[in-house]
């Protein structure tokens, strides 16, 4: 088995997780669950009415950051791509963080007392860290989503509100999404903290919490590159078409 | 192995002051490369020439007044440099400062320059595990940890703004550590700071 070929249509399901566990919480993000037999992708896709080629763009792009989708995905509806990004979006806030939130809070109610202030100081570094993600990816869900999908609608139904034009003129999405940068840099500052100055613990949530956070770090990487290939340019493409429309109202 | 032959600066107003200095090296049995200066102004701008020099040997009439302040500032351009000021009296009672007094005996200064000299590198293989901070990254590390910005942390230090912004560089490279809350947690972590100075 190459394992640099892409994933493809015809591409055995259980072979796909074979191939990479990594991808397993991806198959969660669209609600697939395992029991796969010997199904294609295709036929996983379809019994849970899983658009099968966004669903390959998505995996392989996970799966070899050198993989550049590019026009394939102009094809898909952003509210496809939305969709699987706010499943993203809550599988860090309901599921990934709480489950690293547990790791330092059980590693602080364990430490010897000595070490317990340098644990505290992380963990609040942490919720930190969580009260900026949190922000950013609402900022996402609430005023970034709506727009795309209020763009679509207009070129839908033909009809462009002022509203929108101006948003369209003022804050296109290139403005928005600049960076995730930040956020990377605190995950970076966590992980040297425990890898280079923590004093010696011998503990084992303290190598769970560590494994955790680069899970979390490489999960984030390739949430951007989605973030920053597909969704972008595909919405680029449609403010051009409505002001386009605008144009012609 | 073979010891890397130093460079050493020495700094003093008068040619025999100079020339006394050289001839201890001699004494001592060391034939480093010598570059000598003989006002503030020179030595200064020897010092700014990138990572040539290891050691400098200065003696203190060099300093103009208030030399306190010049000196400290004298101690920011030699970040890794090690060096030992012939002196009056000990200008300051900073801790990688070491003097020697006009007034000890012969023997005393023949220890103190070659205990300069003899010195491992800080950089030296086996110390490359630890994290070793100077003074002034550690001074500076602690005003950062506790909130304050780069002109305020120049001011109080009596250091360039650009000075400032050096030594961060060097902690952020040292320590893997970019964002003032994590130098704060570093800072903690270390008993640089108590957890109450921390602004917020």
């Amino acid at each position: 088995m190459n394992n640099s070929l892409p994933f493809s249509a015809d591409t055995r399901m259980a072979d796909v997780v074979h191939r990479d566990y990594r991808l397993i919480p991806l198959l969660g993000r669209f609600g697939i669950e395992f029991g796969f037999g010997n199904k294609s992708v295709e036929e996983v896709c379809q019994m849970y009415s899983v658009d099968c080629s966004f669903f390959l763009e998505i995996v392989n792009s996970y799966h070899n950051p050198d993989y550049f989708p590019q026009k394939q995905l102009q094809r898909f509806n952003p509210e496809i791509i939305i969709d699987y990004l706010r499943n993203t979006h809550a599988y860090y806030l309901n599921s990934k963080v709480p489950e690293i939130q547990t790791y330092i809070d059980e590693m602080e109610g364990n430490v010897p007392s000595i070490q317990q202030k340098n644990i505290t100081h992380l963990n609040s570094f942490f919720r930190e860290y969580t009260e900026e993600l949190v922000e950013h990816l609402s900022k996402e869900d609430h005023s970034v989503f709506p727009y795309v999908l209020a763009l679509q609608d207009a070129l839908d139904s033909l009809e462009v509100p002022d509203e929108l034009y101006g948003t369209i003129l003022e804050k296109p999405i290139q403005v928005y999404e600049k960076n995730h940068d930040n956020l990377e840099i605190k995950l970076g500052d966590l992980k040297n903290l425990i890898i280079k100055h923590l004093p010696p613990i011998s503990n084992n949530d303290c190598r769970k919490l560590l494994i955790e956070l680069f899970r979390l770090e490489s999960d984030l990487e390739n949430h951007s590159r989605i973030e920053e290939k597909v969704l972008i340019p595909k919405v680029t493409l449609i403010e051009r078409e409505v002001l386009q429309l605008h144009g012609t109202c | 192995m073979e010891p890397v032959k130093p460079n050493i600066i020495i700094a003093a107003k008068s040619f025999t002051h100079r020339l006394g200095i050289k001839t201890i090296l001699g004494v001592l049995g060391i034939a480093p490369d010598v570059i000598e200066a003989n006002n503030y102004e020179q030595l200064t701008g020897l010092l700014k020439l990138p990572n040539c020099i290891s050691h400098m040997i200065l003696a203190d009439e060099i300093i103009p007044d208030p030399q306190k302040i010049h000196f400290e500032k004298l101690m920011d351009y030699c970040g890794e440099i090690k060096f030992l000021v012939l002196c009056e009296r000990a200008l300051t009672d900073h801790p990688s400062a070491r003097f020697i007094l006009h007034k000890e005996s012969s023997n005393k200064v023949l220890d103190a320059i070659s205990e300069l000299l003899s010195e491992p590198e800080e950089d030296s293989p086996q110390s490359v595990e630890s994290i070793v901070l100077s003074e002034r990254e550690m001074e500076v590390l602690k005003q950062v940890a506790q909130g304050f910005s780069n002109k305020e942390i120049a001011d109080a230090l009596y250091i360039s703004v650009n000075t400032v912004i050096t030594h961060r560089k060097n902690l952020t490279e040292k320590l893997g550590i970019k964002t003032i809350a994590g130098l704060t947690v570093y800072a903690i972590m270390n008993n640089l700071i108590s957890p109450k100075k921390v602004q917020h």
